[in-house]
């Protein structure tokens, strides 16, 4: 991931000191901690679980060697253009130091990570010929569940490898293309290698670096013209291995007019040591095409998440980030739209979760670089208990891009004198008819809301938890309504298993 | 409007699969031998101002690799073929006269 440039000087607000007037009463402050004190709460019960790894195919040594970058590629029966790529991708990798600008990154010992395990030899069809403890596990997960309620296809990852991949036959007599990346290359080597890095090439950054190198697994989605699917292609993404590297790559087009909504979820065992992911996705909407991604991130608190993902949108075509950040150690995730073609449209809504010990740095960078294009940034985020959240954004309108509209609004909700968030937002104006705006805002539950929902007849916790509710509200309710309603249970209590 | 005519070098200086680095009244530019034709393009890539043309140079395909980020620059069109850049940079005629390279700059 890169950095959206600053050119302003960072503002780090502190949390709210108080007034004597304005000073809350207790149970205000302890309304504030009831109403989000069980985020995430049990997810060493419902999602920090393990399973054996008896029965695995392979399980590489810890440390990144040319030999195994040799023999992923090896295992994995690509063509020479992609073992080529990829050893390209380690000496870029190699070369580069480790970014300092963003989050704290020096922890990480690249060397104590396993960055590729096969738990099983292939992908299968059907949920039952999967291995059982797999299938034990996702099952755990609510997944069979949400794709036979409400999805149109589903791909689940375990470890390094797809274990599990299915479309709606409907879908597939369209022409709809949804598998993992690994079976894309082999099946469809053509459209992946003219697409494949265009947006996000090896040597974008030190983290798409390694990914290049060593990615495994992913989505492939193409949808031809015309092409609407009307229910989201869901894919699920699981760590069971301690000290676990996963690489996936996605790549999504949308050709001409189509339209196609996927969604991705992730969570992981709760281990005392570090895992990592690092993940690129690229994201192409070709002329009158919408694409919605929708990511429910739920890493256990052992991961470090450090993610580069970029769409590029033509004329009229239409590209949505909807970024639910909940869990992991630390994430660095900036979801950027290149707005190509003429009234070309971005949007990118984000919701970041920073509870204790846990650093969300967050964002979203918008090009405008064709005439009459618009976008809308609104971020949201939470820290609680020392947690520390930070909006990292770009707004950028090129030379060129005449009529360009765009709004951009960051939220903070502080919820003790503990807890941190900064705000470091870019403005790069270069049209002199844009229309731009930016607002941004840090705020702690206020007495007042609490009063007026208290005065008709909610009790303090459940007022509080409505404030936060309707404080996330903008980003939620573009959410799927089983994943709307179930984010909102998380904020309120406790997550569910269904959600990603 | 002029043309100036600025000599890069003698031909059999700038072999098939070479690039050469000139200055021109401030402006840097990459003079290519692509398979036989030669190209010109600045020497700045469009996403951060940096050099550019000192990047991995493909005959094959005409393009040039920004090293920093990896953006694809087209020799013949100056348009990246990769993002993150996406802003078109200058592209210069050139002619060869009584065996030297030479560039045409407005």
């Amino acid at each position: 991931m890169n950095p959206p440039e600053t050119t302003t000087a960072a503002v780090t607000v502190p949390p709210l000191e108080p007034t004597e007037l304005a000073k809350p009463n207790a149970g205000a402050k302890q309304a504030e901690r009831e109403a989000i004190k069980d985020i995430n709460s049990d997810y060493k019960e419902k999602f920090g679980f393990s399973d054996s790894e008896e029965g695995y195919s392979f399980k590489a040594p810890k440390g990144l060697t040319e030999q195994l970058v040799r023999d992923i590629s090896g295992y994995k029966n690509e063509p020479e253009w992609m073992l080529e790529f990829r050893l390209k991708a380690l000496a870029h990798y190699r070369s580069r130091p480790t970014p300092k600008w963003g989050a704290d990154l020096d922890q990480i010992d690249f060397e104590d990570i396993h960055y590729f395990v096969r738990a099983s030899d292939k992908s299968e069809h059907s949920w039952d010929d999967v291995p059982a403890d797999i299938k034990e596990t996702f099952d755990k997960l609510g997944i069979p569940e949400a794709e036979r309620k409400f999805l149109a296809g589903v791909g689940a990852q375990y470890e390094s490898e797809s274990v599990y991949h299915q479309i709606r036959e409907d879908l597939e007599e369209q022409g709809v293309l949804f598998m993992d990346m690994d079976t894309a290359l082999r099946e469809h080597e053509e459209i992946i290698r003219e697409y494949f890095a265009t947006l996000i090439p090896a040597n974008d950054n030190m983290l798409a670096a390694l990914n290049s190198a060593v990615w495994s697994g992913g989505s492939f989605v193409y949808v031809p013209k015309g092409v609407k699917v009307e229910m989201p292609l869901q894919a699920y993404f699981r760590i069971n291995t301690e000290n676990m590297g996963q690489f996936e790559r996605t790549l999504i087009i949308a050709d001409e007019g189509s339209d196609v909504h996927y969604i991705e979820g992730c969570t992981a065992p709760v281990y005392t040591t570090d895992s990592l992911h690092s993940a690129v996705v690229e994201l192409i909407a070709k002329p009158g095409a919408r694409i919605r991604y929708t990511t429910v991130q739920n890493w256990s608190q052992n991961v470090y998440n450090l993610v580069t993902k970029r769409a590029r949108a033509e004329a009229d075509a239409t590209v949505e980030w909807v970024d639910c950040n909940l869990g992991s150690k630390v994430t660095m995730k900036y979801p950027s739209i290149y707005l190509m073609g003429e009234r070309a449209h971005g949007e990118i809504l984000s919701i970041a979760f920073a509870g204790s010990g846990q650093h969300q740095d967050a964002g979203g960078k918008i090009i405008h670089a064709a005439p009459k294009t618009t976008s809308s940034i609104f971020a949201k985020s939470i820290s609680q208990n020392g947690g520390r959240s930070t909006y990292r954004g770009l707004l950028e309108v090129a030379k060129g891009a005449k009529n360009a509209r765009s709004k951009v609004v960051c939220d903070a909700l502080l919820l003790d004198p503990e807890s941190r968030s900064d705000t470091y937002p870019t403005i790069r104006i270069n049209e002199s008819d844009a229309n731009v705006g930016h607002e941004a805002s840090v705020s702690k539950i206020g007495e007042e809301q609490l009063f007026y929902l208290q005065s008709h007849g909610l009790d303090e916790e459940e007022a509080a938890k409505m404030i936060v509710n309707g404080f996330i509200e903008p980003v939620v309710k573009e959410l799927p309504m089983e994943y709307a309603v179930e984010l909102n249970r998380l904020i309120e209590l406790q997550m569910e298993g269904s959600i990603g | 409007m002029t043309r100036d005519l600025h000599t890069v070098c003698p031909e059999g200086e700038l072999p098939d699969g070479t690039t050469r680095l000139i200055d021109v009244d401030g402006i840097k530019i990459g003079v290519f031998n692509c398979a036989g034709t030669y190209l010109a393009i600045e020497d700045r890539c469009s996403h951060d101002d940096g050099p550019l043309a000192e990047g991995t140079f493909d005959p094959g395909t005409c393009t040039v690799e920004c090293p920093r980020h990896g953006s694809l620059f087209d020799l013949r069109s100056g348009r990246p073929k990769t993002l993150p850049a996406f802003a078109p940079v200058e592209t210069f005629e050139i002619t060869v006269e009584d065996g030297e390279i030479k560039l045409l700059i407005d």
